[in-house]
C-alpha cells in the first residue's frame, strides 16, 4: 500500500532546525510516522526565496495528502513569507484541473509569544479561510500562549493530534495546560528582557524612542 | 495631521480605490503619503529581537522596512489598504507590518485582559485598514476587520476602524472612506 504524504511546512524566519516551530512539527510528523504516513519538511522562508525553491516547494504541497503548517504568530497572523507562499499556492489552485488524488488536509500548529492561547484565534481563522478557498479540508489547529513555559506537555497533545490526523479525522480540539499563569509570564518577561539588553549593553536604552521627530499636529 | 496610506497590492490593480481614499483624507485635512510597498525593499522580520534588545526602536536590518516604520510611527493616521487575502492582509502590506515590531516596547502589560506589548512613543497613530475583495464576503470581511483591531491593541492605537470594500460595483468606496476617516476622527 501506498503511504500517505505529510509535509511539514515551517513558517519561522529561524528555520526548520532552530525554530519552536520546526521541533513541535517534527514531534506531530513523529506521530504520524508508522501510522502509514511518509513525512517530509519544508522551510517557508527559504521556498519563496528563489523561484527554483517556490517551484519544488508548490510540487511537494501538490503531492501532499496532509499539509501540516506550523508558525509563530506575527501580529495577529502569519509572518508575511508564509502569507506570500499560500498567496503562490491559492493562485496555482485557480483554475488548475482537479487531477490529484483527492484533497489535501491542512493542520496549523500556531504559537504566540503572549501567555493567552487565545490570541492566535484570528490567525487561526485566516488559515481556515485559506483552506476553504483552496478547496482543502481543514483540520483544525492547535494554538499555544507562552509555549517556552509549558515543558513536556505539548508533546502529549501533538502525540493524540497526529494519532487523530492518521486516523483522518479532524485534530480534537485539546488544551495545553499552561506552567505558569499570565501575570507571572508578564513579569518574568519583563526580567528576560531587561538581562538580555544587558548583555548586549543596552540596558539603559530598552525604551529608546529613535524614530521620535516633530510633532506634525 | 499627516496620514501615512500603505498600499499592500501587488500592482496597480488599487489606484482607483487609493485616490478615492486620498480624495476623502484630503478633505478631512490631511497631509497624506502614499506608501507602494511592492516599490520598498523590505526584508522579513528575523525574528532576532534585535529590535528591541540590541538597537532598540530600531530593526537590525537595514532597508525600506526602517523608513516605512519610521513613517508609520510619526503620522498621525496609519492606513492599510490591501486586498483581502484569506481574510487578512496580503504578503505585500504584511511584509512591512511584521517590520513595525521596533515601534513598540518589549516590555509586556495588561491590556483589556489580554497580554500586549507596552507603548515605545508617547504618541501613536490611529489605525484604519481597508480591504478589497473581488466580491462581498462576509466571512473573509469578519476576519479582515477582527484582525485590524487586534493590530490595533496591539499598536496601542487610540482609535481604529475597518471596512472592506468590494470591486463588482456594489461598494460606495467613497462614502466608506469618509465613514472610516470620521469614525477615528478626534
Amino acid at each position: 500500500m501506498t503511504e500517505k504524504k505529510a509535509l511539514l511546512l515551517v513558517g519561522s524566519p529561524r528555520g526548520i532546525e532552530q525554530s519552536t516551530s520546526g521541533r513541535l512539527g517534527g514531534r506531530l510528523l513523529d506521530a504520524l510516522k508508522g501510522r502509514g504516513f511518509e513525512t517530509d519538511k519544508l522551510h517557508v522562508h527559504a521556498a519563496v526565496r528563489s523561484p527554483d525553491a517556490l517551484a519544488s516547494a508548490l510540487a511537494a504541497v501538490a503531492a501532499a495528502d496532509l499539509v501540516i503548517l506550523s508558525l509563530p504568530l506575527y501580529v495577529d497572523s502569519f509572518p508575511a513569507p508564509v502569507i506570500a507562499f499560500l498567496e503562490k499556492v491559492a493562485e496555482r489552485r485557480t483554475g488548475a484541473s482537479s487531477a490529484g488524488t483527492g484533497r489535501a488536509g491542512l493542520f496549523l500548529l500556531i504559537q504566540c509569544g503572549f501567555p493567552e492561547s487565545e490570541q492566535n484565534a484570528t490567525a487561526l481563522a485566516i488559515a481556515e479561510r485559506f483552506a476553504a478557498e483552496v478547496g482543502w479540508r481543514w483540520l483544525g489547529g492547535l494554538a499555544l500562549g507562552g509555549v517556552e513555559t509549558y515543558g513536556g506537555s505539548a508533546h502529549e497533545v501533538l502525540d493524540l493530534i497526529g494519532k487523530a490526523l492518521a486516523e483522518g479525522r479532524s485534530a480534537p480540539d485539546l488544551a495545553v495546560k499552561k506552567a505558569i499563569p499570565a501575570w507571572l509570564y508578564r513579569v518574568g518577561g519583563n526580567i528576560m528582557w531587561r538581562r538580555m539588553a544587558k548583555k548586549n549593553g543596552v540596558a539603559g536604552k530598552l525604551r529608546a524612542r529613535p524614530y521620535e521627530g516633530e510633532s506634525t499636529g | 495631521m499627516n496620514a501615512v496610506v500603505l498600499d499592500g497590492f501587488r500592482g496597480s490593480e488599487g489606484q482607483g480605490i487609493l485616490a478615492v481614499l486620498a480624495d476623502a483624507l484630503a478633505q478631512a485635512g490631511y497631509a497624506t503619503e502614499v506608501i507602494a510597498l511592492r516599490e520598498k525593499t523590505i526584508a522579513p522580520c528575523l525574528g532576532c529581537f534585535g529590535c528591541w534588545i540590541k538597537t532598540p526602536g530600531e530593526c537590525v536590518i537595514d532597508d525600506d522596512g526602517r523608513a516605512v516604520a519610521r513613517a508609520a510611527v510619526r503620522s498621525d493616521l496609519l492606513v492599510y489598504v490591501t486586498p483581502v487575502t484569506f481574510g487578512g492582509f496580503s504578503s505585500e502590506l504584511k511584509k512591512a507590518v511584521d517590520r513595525f515590531i521596533p515601534n513598540i516596547s518589549p516590555f509586556f502589560a495588561r491590556v483589556q485582559g489580554e497580554t500586549h506589548h507596552q507603548r515605545r512613543y508617547r504618541r501613536c497613530p490611529s489605525l484604519i485598514g481597508l480591504g478589497v475583495l473581488p466580491q462581498p464576503n462576509r466571512e473573509a470581511e469578519a476576519i479582515f476587520k477582527t484582525l485590524v483591531e487586534h493590530n490595533a491593541l496591539n499598536w496601542r492605537s487610540p482609535r481604529t476602524a475597518a471596512a472592506v470594500v468590494a470591486l463588482d460595483g456594489t461598494s460606495d468606496v467613497a462614502a466608506i472612506a469618509r465613514g472610516l476617516i470620521e469614525a477615528v476622527a478626534r
